[in-house]
């Protein structure tokens, strides 16, 4: 009897402090799925409500993504200022940002690579806003460094110690150092090159790189089959060039076409005066940052309406759409227009676009794919314990993992003592799953599911230690994302067709390029403007 | 009855030996870093050690093996309850034989614990037991004990505890072990008496050890400083501890020597008058950093300077150098001057969101060691407090060793040209610290180094100063980067120069 009783006292103890461990390595999330009831809806709905009252506006923007934004900051500037702004589901879209106390962090993008000399669009705006404080326009503008990532900016868990920069160096041989070399250079003949029509191979925004076939052809195949064929063998740098595929568009290298794979390295070239090559803009909440200043600068004022447009269609008068809010009930109200900017996703558009065949464009044939994601904020209620090597940086990547690493909301903070709270923000691409099976795995997965998807990184940088410093975990999950620039993107002829609208609807999307990049998004944004003035003259 | 109180000891047992081990591990890797090497070497050779003393067990005679159990109890639990702590102190007072040391006490542990549950399974074999039955229950305990300590020591003990108490509680609980055996076979162990005396003697001094471990790691810091410790606290942002030999007072910050007041009169006066006597209009001053008073003491002796804005991190601080009377004494109780006021705020914070403007300011922060700090010496730190200083005005900063770490000096120099400041850059000799360097910087090219000063001066005079501004041969400006934030380049050059020096 008494033997029994102690081996039962024994195993509740041992139970009862694994239990307690257990306990403590759960981690709490809150989990936000933005757009996706509204999407959900205006896919699935047969018959639009009735509208209530009209609107009447000059210029309907329809989204308030980075397109959307540029193009209201440029209307204004331009000064047209009846604009009516429909934010869509959610402001801001991949731009946007969460906070918890006084912790702003992003919930989607969070940098701007230095803008190439092309992106005369970026240069204004971040001119205007202070961020490039001199020479905006030359090679090499000097830029606020408050906002210019600080160093260190990245570093890569490689056999169990960080190292510097995102390609481990330090214990590859010289065979794998050689092929990173001939990359490099091959890369650099690459940013240089230009085609019979004077322009750049590769430029950012994509739509002013040279149409000549010569880098054309790089269209018709894979990143990978580019790689083979050119001999590239290193593991590292295979690892690596994948990593930026799946950081950028979302997949694996084997399903990106190879002229996005090389736009990549190659278009975005920009300089600054004051930071390294390779710099990259950023702020604690991302590029939260740059869309409020585009709705600050905007004025929109009450012209903001929360609710998202579910039909649009041109009307001999113009434009007429209707505006929906999910509010509890259904609220519908008609919009009515001289012009509009469409400033939404071609995923959606389909669905909105009532008259497409009017643009030539076709939902089964110009809706590209979309990868999914998920954005995990952990919010820190300390900073937990390094592994060895170097010290915590911007961005932290986990080599070999499927996870994309994580970034430290607080690093641009310029104080003499450690915060002591912050937020590392965890990217997931879920890009070895096929889209639409990640998509319905997405559907169904338990809060405790997306933890342990969107935590693998931070679990081998932190083990243990990881549940115990985290304070709460937000993950956003966008299951469409972006779209993924596969071979033959760049000749789909609808996305071609909705950039040559001669209105009244205009299109402004990244997914007009299709790389999901803020250059990309707020130049159709700053297009739509310029083609919208030029009607008044 | 009596194999079971055997059964259970092996459950105690087995989680006081993997604490030793756990705590010998975490110890070496906190003193010496490198936790995978100093985990894999005390792991290895506690092992070994176990098995030098599984083979040693078959040498104890039939009938002591319950008398040697219990003396093994307590040698364990005196070895093992003292080592954290006796390791620590070995670290502060005599740094050399600390890696020896180590490996003699786990080697030794290890050994005394690798006797433990053979002694066990002799003894409860000498019992008829089955043998098949016994094997499983030992192990059973065995292991279920190390599980309980694996669990318990990351989670309650290493952080409530602290390591040298986990050590004595773990002691305590070996000789709990041997008094029950005792207790349990009495008559069955020779000299029963007298081992309950040793127990009792060595549960004492682990209990004290227990309760006095507090202080003993002020003995250990006593023996790194090598002073008589005269205060010491942990802040939340930093280990502030204050020393004292004879007539002598010494701050220290996290282990680093911040001044001593036999020459802290030449750090401050080097730092302060020049600036301040090319100033005599200034009114507003401002101090970032320097929350022992000391460069505040020197600027209040200027009757002209109507207010001083010190902004320093740490309220705690700032509070033991205007209450604890010898400090107050070496300060001249500045803080207590009717025209300064402290902000207890981060500098860097603070200057970013106030709109004052100061004639002069004099920044005085920890060198720049780490990414965090070295923020505070970039192009866009100084271009911000630019904006708050008159445009007569002057700027001081501390900027490290132009001798030691002279790319890293430059470096900040080049930084502060940067942002279109003129600078002055000067250095001196403080015997604690060594060849000190400042950099005075001025909106307009408007400085002369002072000729004469209207206050008495401990240190400067004309000559001195001269000689200040004047850089020999071996301290030549060196051409190095400006420290952006992209690129943190003071911080690397700092990381090196000192490498270079440091043994």
């Amino acid at each position: 009897m008494r033997r029994r009783d102690f081996i039962l006292g024994a195993a509740a103890l041992a139970g009862g402090s694994s239990a307690l461990f257990v306990e403590q390595q759960r981690l709490a999330a809150t989990v936000d799925y933005p757009g996706r009831e509204q999407g959900h809806w205006l896919r699935d709905t047969q018959s639009l409500p009735q509208p209530g009252d009209t609107i009447e506006t000059d210029v309907l923007v329809a989204g308030s993504g980075i397109a959307g934004l540029t193009a209201a900051w440029q209307l204004t500037k331009l000064g047209i200022g009846d604009v009516l702004m429909v934010s869509g589901p959610e402001a801001q879209g991949n731009a946007a940002a969460g906070r918890r106390g006084d912790l702003v962090y992003p919930t989607g993008a969070h940098y701007l690579p230095l803008p190439s000399m092309e992106s005369r669009h970026i240069r204004e705006m971040l001119f205007e806003f202070g961020i490039i404080q001199r020479d905006p326009f030359g090679e090499r503008p000097i830029y606020d460094e408050r906002f210019l990532v600080h160093g260190p900016a990245e570093r890569v868990l490689f056999r169990g110690a960080w190292q510097d920069g995102y390609l481990p160096t330090e214990d590859s041989g010289p065979a794998e150092r050689g092929e990173q070399e001939r990359f490099f250079s091959l890369i650099e003949s690459y940013s240089s090159a230009r085609g019979k029509d004077g322009r750049r191979a590769f430029a950012v925004p994509l739509e002013l790189s040279s149409t000549d076939d010569r880098f054309r052809s790089l269209d018709r195949i894979t990143f990978k089959s580019w790689l083979e064929g050119m001999g590239f063998k290193s593991p590292t740098l295979l690892w690596y060039l994948d990593y930026c595929c799946r950081d950028d568009y979302g997949r694996h290298f084997d399903e990106i076409s190879a002229w996005a794979g090389l736009h990549y390295f190659c278009g975005r070239d920009g300089l600054a005066a004051n930071a390294e090559r390779g710099a990259v803009l950023t702020w604690p909440q991302g590029l939260s940052a740059l869309a409020t200043r585009l709705q600050e600068s905007a004025n929109l004022g009450r012209n903001w309406h929360a609710g998202s447009i579910a039909q649009l269609r041109a009307v001999p008068s113009g434009v007429e759409a209707l505006l929906v809010v999910f509010d509890g009930t259904l609220k519908c109200t008609r919009v009515k227009a001289r012009l509009a900017v469409a400033a939404m996703p071609l995923f959606v558009l389909q669905h909105v676009l009532s008259d497409g065949a009017r643009y030539d464009f076709s939902a089964k044939r110009d809706v590209p794919t979309y990868a999914p994601w998920l954005v995990s904020n952990f919010v820190m209620r300390a900073f937990p314990e390094e592994r060895a090597g170097v010290p915590l940086a911007w961005d932290n990547v986990v080599y070999q993992e499927p996870g994309l690493g994580y970034v430290v909301s607080t690093h641009q903070d310029i104080r003499l003592g450690r915060p002591e709270r912050t937020a590392f923000t965890a990217y997931h691409a879920l890009s070895d799953m096929e889209p639409n099976a990640a998509r319905r795995w997405l559907q169904s997965a338990s809060s405790a599911d997306l933890i342990d998807a969107a935590s693998q990184d931070l679990r081998l940088a932190y083990g243990w230690r990881l549940p115990l410093c985290t304070e709460h975990v937000a993950i956003t999950v966008r299951a469409h994302a972006m779209a993924v620039p596969a071979p033959g993107f760049l000749s789909n002829p609808g996305r071609i067709a909705l950039r040559a609208s001669p209105g009244p609807i205009f299109f402004a999307h990244s997914d007009l390029s299709g790389l999901s990049l803020f250059e990309e998004a707020a130049w159709w944004g700053y297009r739509a403007a310029q083609q919208i003035a030029a009607t008044r003259r | 009855m009596v194999d079971r109180i055997l059964v259970i000891s092996v459950f105690f047992v087995a989680s006081c030996g993997l604490a030793y081990e756990l705590i010998a591990g975490a110890l070496s890797s906190y003193l010496l870093g490198d936790s995978v090497l100093q985990f894999s070497t005390v792991i290895g050779c506690y092992l070994f050690a176990m098995g030098v003393g599984a083979h040693l067990s078959r040498y104890v005679r039939d009938q002591d093996v319950l008398a040697r159990f219990v003396d093994v109890e307590l040698a364990i639990g005196l070895i093992g309850g003292v080592s954290a702590a006796l390791l620590f102190l070995a670290f502060a007072w005599l740094s050399a034989p600390f890696r020896t040391l180590l490996y003699l006490l786990v080697f030794a542990i290890g050994a005394l614990i690798g006797m433990e549950i053979p002694l066990v399974m002799r003894a409860l074999h000498a019992r008829k037991a089955a043998f098949a039955d016994l094997v499983s229950r030992v192990l059973t305990f065995d292991y279920l004990g190390a599980l309980a300590v694996a669990l318990l020591f990351p989670i309650v003990l290493a952080p409530r505890l602290g390591l040298a108490r986990s050590g004595f509680l773990f002691g305590m609980v070996n000789v709990a072990v041997a008094l029950w055996t005792i207790h349990t076979f009495g008559t069955a162990i020779a000299g029963a008496r007298q081992r309950v005396l040793r127990a009792a003697i060595i549960f004492v001094i682990l209990g004290a050890g227990f309760i006095g471990s507090q202080r003993l790691v002020y003995w250990g810091e006593r023996g790194m400083y090598g002073d008589e410790i005269v205060h010491a606290l942990t802040t939340p942002y930093q280990r502030l501890v204050i020393t004292r030999w004879k007539d002598d007072l010494r701050l220290y910050i996290n282990g680093n020597l911040q001044f001593s007041s036999r020459d802290e009169h030449r750090y401050h006066e080097a730092l302060v008058h020049p600036a301040m006597q090319s100033l005599p209009w200034a009114r507003s001053v401002l101090i970032l950093g320097g929350g022992d008073g000391l460069a505040l003491r020197e600027i209040l002796r200027y009757p002209h300077v109507k207010q001083v804005t010190l902004v320093d991190l740490d309220p705690q601080m700032t509070r033991l150098f205007s209450t604890s009377e010898p400090l107050v004494a070496l300060n001249h109780d500045s803080f207590h001057d009717p025209r300064v006021r402290v902000i207890n705020a981060d500098a860097a914070r603070w200057v970013e969101t106030t709109e004052e403007s100061f004639d002069a300011a004099f920044i005085d922060f920890p060198d720049p060691s780490t990414f965090a700090l070295g923020k505070l010496y970039s192009v866009p730190f100084y271009g911000l407090v630019k904006k708050h200083v008159a445009a007569h005005g002057l700027v001081v900063v501390q900027a490290t060793s132009p001798y030691f770490a002279p790319h890293a000096y430059w470096s900040i120099e080049a930084t502060l040209r940067e942002v279109g400041f003129q600078t002055f850059p000067y250095h001196t000799y403080v015997p604690s610290f060594g060849e000190w360097g400042f950099i005075l910087a001025s909106s307009e090219n408007d400085f002369k180094p002072p000729r004469q000063y209207a206050l008495p001066m401990r240190y400067l005079n004309a000559d001195v100063t001269q000689e200040m501004f004047t850089f020999p041969p071996d301290m030549q400006r060196i051409s190095v980067e400006p420290n952006h934030l992209n690129s943190q380049a003071l911080v690397r050059y700092f990381d090196e120069d000192w490498h270079r020096v440091i043994r």
